[in-house]
């Protein structure tokens, strides 16, 4: 199993988010969470990154047979662990290039000459043109950027498990459909994925008969389906959905 | 190469200790002696015999306010009569000045700008090279020393900015004064790479204090770099640099001072410049390792049109205190100042900014901005910005941040598999950065890694 969240409870100041949630991602599968505001998506991203605000309280994580509860942040990017943000942070004076760089370097082991060469091809594939790598990270960047500089990290970075939390947000319908194809790339060359989205636009370019689909409400998982869920939901919305099942008691 | 002789070190110890017990009547004798010995060196004219004597005076009187430096008499130590020969090339260089040298990545520096590169021993400038080209266009490099005794122009701008009287530091310096470069473009003359000037401290207990003098004629363009640093580490020395700027008319000039000095050292320079009409005059101060203390308050006085802009990199460590000042007087109308620094504070160490702009005459604009990181509790920081206005319609302002760096940058970059020193070293370069725009990619580099030796050092 490539991750196995079992019974998890985490908490942000105090305040319990995620309860008795659990979640098995086998090696190359596509996982897709869905779930309305506050039901603790999020949370579940950056719990699973390791977040140093976000405490768990019960239960555990296991990445690659190996529980990483307290493992932090960083040794979990280098176990093979990608979260690609909602809202990916500014780093002021930090050149794209500059970082990319380093990132290869320290963390792929590829010599910087060698790095030069492979970052701005792969920068192209994400409409990244070579003026754009000696800009700041994030600052100054539209949603749709934002979202393009986290997919070129995961593609340069090639992780085994990529977490990606609304990738299409805030982002343009070029940019959306971009994003899609470059998620089925990374999956087909083995990645394995878990997609926090609210719509099923994103799964556009996505074989639908791959993906699992998992609605996340109060703080864990009340309903795991196909494909045909995703559908379901954006035709009838979470609130009928949730009726239903008889999931609000 | 002819090697002279070097300092006995068990000898110097000795000299130390007695250095502390000293009376006004040794110290006086000592300045006198050191300033005979000086004008025989240097055949002075006699103009320079008086000024430092009136200087030597002026020690004794004037006021002296200086928050570690107790007492001036402590660092006031016998000159040294030695001089490095005149040498040709690189290779000629004393091989412990050339290996410090390649630890700069100066070597490559000079390769690449074929520029002028004129190095600087404790009283004597080692190395003059490349200037020979350009002395024909009208650039003149030369020591002080010898500056003092080929131009004339040198007695109309020598210590006109600053009087002895002002304070014992400045007066000590104009005693002793040794080193140093006097630096004249002729009007008009672009000189289209920078040039560099190396400072080495080698004696220590010696009070360190060339004396530079920029002189820009009109619509001249120039760009200095000064690299300040010190191979020995053996005790406490006292850097005392003072220089004058003059920036003609529509002239613009870069002066760029690179710091890196051991932990033993109390650097006190001392800037002025005038700023000519539309002239323009870019001042950046990088002070990596700043030395045990290092004070400094430029002052600059612009006339109309004018433009001044200090910028300060600020790199505390360990225990180090900093006090960066920089006084703009906007004299006429339309001159403009900006004063924008930017601290690192690590450890246990200080850093004071202050910035004041005066605003004298209509239509002028000035701004002082602040930004500080600090990376550990231990560490201190405090700003205080100065805006005096004297007329209607001046525009002044002032920004600081103070902060440490924040958690969710951090989390962000260690997310993506760079250990937290990496992430750290990468957030500190990347704050620093906008104010390095004005330094060549090779001192960059050299900067960097400096900043990523401190980062991991204090983590």
């Amino acid at each position: 199993m490539m991750l196995q969240i079992k019974n998890l409870e985490v908490e942000v100041e105090n305040k319990k988010i995620i309860n008795s949630l659990n979640l098995s991602v086998g090696k190359g599968e596509f996982h897709v969470i869905m779930g309305p505001n506050g039901s603790g998506k999020s949370t579940l991203a950056l719990t699973l990154m390791g977040h140093p605000n976000y405490k768990i309280t019960n239960g555990k994580i296991e990445f690659d047979g190996k529980v990483i509860n307290d493992i932090p942040v960083d040794e979990r990017a280098r176990m093979g662990m990608f979260l690609a943000f909602q809202h990916p942070e500014d780093v002021e004076g930090v050149k794209i290039i500059d970082y990319l760089r380093l990132l290869l370097e320290k963390v792929k082991g590829i010599e910087p000459a060698k790095a030069l060469q492979i970052i701005p091809s792969k920068a192209k594939e994400v409409w990244f043109s070579a003026d754009m790598l000696s800009r700041y990270i994030n600052v100054g960047f539209s949603g749709g950027e934002r979202k393009r500089f986290e997919i070129l990290q995961a593609l340069l970075i090639k992780p085994k498990l990529l977490i990606l939390d609304e990738p299409d947000s805030g982002v343009d319908i070029d940019s959306l459909s971009l994003i899609s194809h470059k998620i089925r790339e990374l999956y087909e060359q083995g990645t394995s994925i878990l997609l926090i989205t609210h719509y099923g636009r994103i799964l556009e370019h996505i074989d639908p008969k791959i993906v699992r689909v998992h609605i996340m409400k109060d703080g864990h998982i009340v309903m795991s389906g196909k494909e045909e869920l995703v559908e379901k939901i954006e035709k009838e919305g979470f609130k009928k959905v949730f009726e239903e099942c008889g999931c609000n008691e | 190469m002819r090697r002279l002789k070097r300092k006995d070190s068990r000898k110097y110890l000795r000299s130390v200790v007695a250095m502390s017990e000293l009376t006004v009547q040794d110290a006086r004798s000592i300045i006198e002696e050191q300033i005979e010995t000086l004008k025989k060196r240097n055949k002075e004219p006699e103009w320079m015999t008086k000024l430092r004597y009136k200087a030597m005076d002026a020690f004794f009187e004037a006021p002296h306010n200086d928050p570690i430096i107790k007492d001036p008499l402590d660092y006031i130590a016998k000159a040294e009569e030695e001089m490095y020969p005149e040498v040709k090339s690189l290779d000629e260089l004393p091989p412990e000045m050339l290996a410090l040298l390649d630890r700069l990545g100066i070597a490559d520096v000079e390769k690449k700008y074929i520029a002028g590169l004129a190095v600087q021993s404790d009283t004597s400038i080692v190395l003059n090279d490349f200037l020979k080209e350009w002395r024909k266009k009208g650039l003149i490099v030369e020591s002080m020393e010898d500056a003092v005794r080929n131009h004339p122009i040198v007695k109309d701008l020598f210590l006109k900015q600053f009087n002895p009287y002002e304070s014992k530091l400045a007066a000590y310096h104009t005693a002793v004064w040794n080193g140093g470069i006097f630096l004249h473009v002729a009007q008009g003359l672009k000189v289209p790479m920078p040039l560099h000037l190396f400072f080495l401290i080698q004696n220590s207990a010696m009070a360190q204090a060339p004396h530079i003098i920029i002189h820009a004629e009109p619509n001249s363009e120039i760009h200095l770099i000064e690299g300040c640093t010190s191979p020995v580490l053996v005790r406490h020395s006292l850097h005392l640099d003072m220089t004058e700027a003059y920036i003609g008319e529509g002239a613009n000039v870069k002066l760029s001072v690179l710091q890196n000095w051991p932990e033993y050292v109390h650097t006190r320079p001392m800037t002025r410049a005038r700023i000519g009409k539309n002239a323009e005059f870019i001042n950046t101060t990088v002070g990596l390792g700043t030395g045990k203390s290092n004070i400094a308050n430029p002052k600059y006085w612009v006339d109309e049109g004018g433009y001044v802009e200090l910028n300060g990199i600020i790199l505390g460590q360990k225990d180090f205190y900093v006090d960066l000042g920089g006084e703009m007087n906007l004299d006429a109308l339309g001159a403009r100042g900006l004063n924008a620094s930017k601290s690192v504070i690590m450890d246990k160490s200080s850093v004071i900014t202050r910035g004041l702009i005066r605003a004298n005459a209509p239509k002028t604009k000035g701004h002082i901005s602040c930004d500080a990181l600090i990376l550990n509790p231990e560490a201190r920081m405090e700003t205080y910005p100065g805006l005096i206005s004297q007329v209607d319609d001046a525009e002044l302002s002032h920004e600081a941040a103070i902060g440490k760096i924040r958690e969710e940058e951090l989390f962000y970059l260690m997310s993506r598999g760079l250990k937290e020193e990496e992430a750290t070293q990468l957030i500190v370069k990347g704050f620093v950065n906008p104010l390095l725009k004005d330094i060549p990619v090779e001192f960059v580099v050299e900067i960097r890694k400096i900043i990523e030796m401190a980062v991991s050092g204090g983590m």
